[in-house]
């Protein structure tokens, strides 16, 4: 095999994706990108595009910009899983698989017989991954798997606004979710191949969202205590030149991150107009100890005397870790993001999140965009045993299967 | 029980968060991980001394957690002899993860072309600020990086600050990326023989957290997706944060006439002359998103009635969602993060006694990832090392320690 030049790292994996969330499709588009052949079950009503909380979906009409991303580098099958029929096409489907990906929930896979004992039975080298809500185990194993549940659980939402704000809801702990799914897929598929063992792999919405609190629920574990469970001023911050933000002259923002202030202060105070000799700040443990409140007034003054692009500027010239705070707009026009394939252009010239790691000789690319439903149900049905064209006709007649050749 | 990842050897040249992390998914799955230290002091991560302006306490959490189950060699690679030690322990290894600098990386030889010279096989992991393509060069952390990614600006009442997703949220994403990218290197390399260079840098990783938004934003360029949105005026009154007695809550209730008969429904039964359910502003979707910051005041005042906990149960009794929004202390009892072993207990032997730590978010239930030790004292496997792995003897690694190259 050495030497030989794969189209993908994974173009030897065959990812089997019965998902309905966004969250839970999304590590399907990561192995897909690296090339893994990724089928999707989808329903022949279309339905299972919907995600169980798209509630921006009416507004966005017929532009499926999220099906763009979420259901790329795919095949598209549409069976019907709630028929006899189009279970027992399911579990074909799943006995071709390498890794089968779900996140529908215990009761329901059960139902279909695509439950980790019924589709390892006889493929013990099935690896199994599963994304839930709460995680397989505990009292909540079977709510279902909304983003907005399990961050509500996870403590952090009270304490990102300032003091006396309402929690608030950020919506990107289910994308470490996503990531941990396909860690674990291809951590499992190692394993496998060095002992030849499958195994179930699992993953959640509460898992994904602890992992993102980091810092802070580590050290509420370690420190305790209100200050870690109620909101805490921007000027309250524990170093005023690291994680702290200050508003400039046209309303926007700037944020700093400078842990190591004796390297950074006499620049700073220099850029800032501080008097850089002031001996209330003359020591790292005088700024972020007893008169750091202070330090952070000055700071939150200075910074509000010039625009916010004269401070980008200076921080650019200095080297500084500091930045003005931005929006969308940003990336979307910055080189930096489109030179490193962050971001994308598809082939109808729409914009897309691109691919978030770059891999020098196996790079993530766009092997096909995302299929209609259906799309491939013949080429994947035909390709099972025992399966033939008028079968298969006679399975779209009854509304078993859609799409594909007609 | 063996790991998922044993047999696989890791270099960490590492520091703060955003490596060290990836490092630690590594170690748990059994993977050798060494945390490549310099003799003098080692990862500025040991320095932590506080956290929000209070001491870290006796055991530094920043640094042990994430730094857990490895090795620690303690190597000074300005010296020659250190940068040979280097050289030699990446013969014998399957992955280089960095995230310094690749000024300091070329200087202290310690390139990719410097080192897959040595090892073709080797996976070459490193977690930069910016990309490996750009003209951005200064330094890099989680927070100067996420306030490009367009996040930070939509959270939040309309004009409150732009809102940081919390300490070391983009580093332990970008840490997670890497993790996911070594692995996948590692099972290209078995196809291909040889070992490649990768990237999973911090803006990366945290435009793929912007995600739900973003993408829709890409699309529609609509300003609802990127701007702040006050919750009184959320576009889906039933999809929402609310307030009751106590505290607030989630409510997660879909904006289909069926789910609004079940909330209206209740919501009336609930409260003194209640009218929602005949109420004609809110009797079809549309209208209900027409009226939607009449509609919020109108769950405001109701959902006020009563406590969160309440609620919570008399929508679960009808089939409706909704969750109190907890705080750090709620979760760290919360059987279901103990049950699932998201939350853990280990011995920390700096203070001699049992730690609550962040536990494992991934679940391989067939080669379960462990929790053995917490981060190793600097240099602490240094010699061992040596002597096992390279193969020195112990007057060569008197030397070494004489001179000044290991500690």
């Amino acid at each position: 095999m050495a030497g030989s030049q794969p189209t993908g790292a994974l173009d030897d994996v065959r990812v089997v994706d019965l998902t309905r969330t966004f969250w839970g499709a999304m590590a399907g588009t990561l192995l897909g990108d690296f090339g893994a052949d990724v089928v999707r079950l989808d329903s022949p009503d279309g339905s299972s595009r919907e995600f169980p909380d798209d509630i921006e979906r009416p507004a966005l009409g017929d532009n499926d910009c999220m099906g763009a991303l979420v259901h790329r580098n795919r095949r598209s099958v549409a069976v019907d899983i709630s028929s006899d029929e189009g279970r027992a096409l399911a579990r074909e489907l799943a006995a071709t698989a390498d890794v089968f990906l779900t996140d529908l929930s215990s009761d329901e896979l059960g139902r279909c017989g695509l439950d980790e004992k019924s589709l390892r039975a006889g493929r013990e080298d099935l690896v199994y991954l599963r994304g839930s809500a709460f995680g397989p185990l505990g009292p909540d194993s079977d709510r279902p798997p909304l983003d907005e549940l399990a961050a509500a659980r996870t403590g952090m939402m009270p304490i990102l606004p300032e003091p006396g704000q309402p929690p608030v809801y950020p919506g990107h702990g289910q994308m470490y979710t996503s990531v941990m799914l396909a860690l674990g897929a291809v951590t499992a598929l190692l394993h496998r191949r060095a002992s030849g063992e499958g195994q179930a792999v699992d993953a959640s919405l509460l898992g994904g969202n602890m992992y993102g609190a980091s810092l802070d629920l580590q050290a509420f574990l370690a420190i305790g205590g209100q200050r870690f469970c109620e909101p805490v001023s921007r000027l309250d911050a524990g170093n005023p030149m690291s994680g702290t933000k200050y508003p400039t002259s046209d309303g926007l923002w700037v944020t700093l991150t400078m842990p190591e202030t004796d390297r950074w202060w006499p620049a700073l105070s220099e850029l800032v107009g501080l008097d850089s000799d002031d001996p209330r700040f003359a020591t790292h443990d005088l700024r972020c100890g007893d008169n750091r409140l202070p330090l952070m007034e000055l700071l939150d003054g200075a910074f509000r005397l010039e625009s916010a692009a004269h401070w980008r500027e200076r921080f650019n010239e200095l080297q500084m870790s500091a930045d003005v705070i931005e929006g969308y707009e940003f990336p979307a026009a910055d080189p930096q993001a489109s030179d490193n394939r962050y971001l994308i252009e598809l082939e109808g010239g729409q914009r897309s999140l691109g691919f978030p790691v770059w891999m020098q000789d196996t790079p993530a690319a766009m092997h096909r965009e995302a299929p209609a439903v259906g799309e491939h149900t013949d080429e994947l049905l035909l390709a099972l045993d025992g399966m033939d064209k008028a079968r298969l006709e006679s399975l779209r007649e009854s509304g078993v299967v859609s799409g594909g050749e007609r | 029980m063996a790991g998922a990842l044993d047999g696989i050897r890791v270099i960490d040249l590492t520091m703060w968060f955003q490596g060290p992390v990836a490092g630690q998914h590594l170690a748990d799955q059994g993977a050798e991980v060494i945390h490549f230290e310099n003799p003098r002091g080692g990862d500025l991560g040991r320095g932590v001394a506080s956290i929000k302006a209070l001491p870290v306490g006796d055991w530094n959490q920043y640094f042990l957690v994430i730094n857990r189950n490895k090795k620690s060699m303690a190597v000074d690679l300005k010296s020659d002899a250190g940068r040979q030690v280097m050289y030699e322990l990446v013969e014998k290894s399957d992955v280089f993860l960095t995230n310094l600098s690749a000024g300091a990386l070329s200087k202290w030889g310690v390139s990719y072309d410097d080192l897959s010279a040595i090892n073709p096989r080797l996976v070459y992991a490193m977690g930069s600020g910016y990309g490996p393509r750009g003209t951005v060069t200064k330094p890099s952390f989680d927070l100067t990086v996420q306030a490009l990614i367009g996040v930070m600006t939509r959270l939040g009442e309309p004009g409150q600050p732009p809102i940081y997703l919390g300490m070391g949220s983009g580093d332990a994403m970008g840490g997670l990326m890497a993790a996911f990218g070594i692995t996948t290197a590692l099972w290209a390399r078995e196809k291909t023989g040889r070992g490649q260079f990768l990237d999973a840098s911090l803006y990366g990783a945290q435009l793929f957290m912007a995600a739900p938004t973003m993408q829709a934003w890409l699309a529609t360029g609509s300003d609802r997706f990127s701007r702040q949105v006050s919750r009184s005026h959320a576009r889906t009154p039933t999809w929402n944060t609310y307030r009751a007695s106590d505290r607030w809550m989630v409510v997660c209730v879909h904006n289909d006439d069926g789910q609004w008969a079940k909330l209206a429904g209740l919501l009336d039964e609930q409260s003194s002359g209640g009218k929602l359910a005949a109420d004609a502003r809110f009797a079809t979707d549309a209208a209900r998103g027409e009226n939607n910051v009449e509609l919020v005041a109108e769950l405001d005042r109701v959902f006020a009635g009563d406590t969160a906990e309440n609620w919570v149960e008399s929508l679960a009794e009808t089939g409706l969602h909704a969750g109190v929004v907890c705080t750090l202390a709620e979760l760290a009892e919360d059987e279901g993060a103990w049950a699932n072993d998201y939350l853990a207990r280990t011995h920390c032997n700096e203070v001699n006694r049992e730690v609550m730590l962040r536990g494992l978010p991934l679940g391989l239930r067939g080669t379960p990832g462990t929790i053995n030790t917490l981060g190793p004292e600097l240099g602490q496997d240094t010699e061992l090392i040596l002597f096992e792995t390279l193969g020195y003897d112990w007057d060569r690694i008197g030397e070494l320690k004489s001179s000044g190259a290991i500690l």
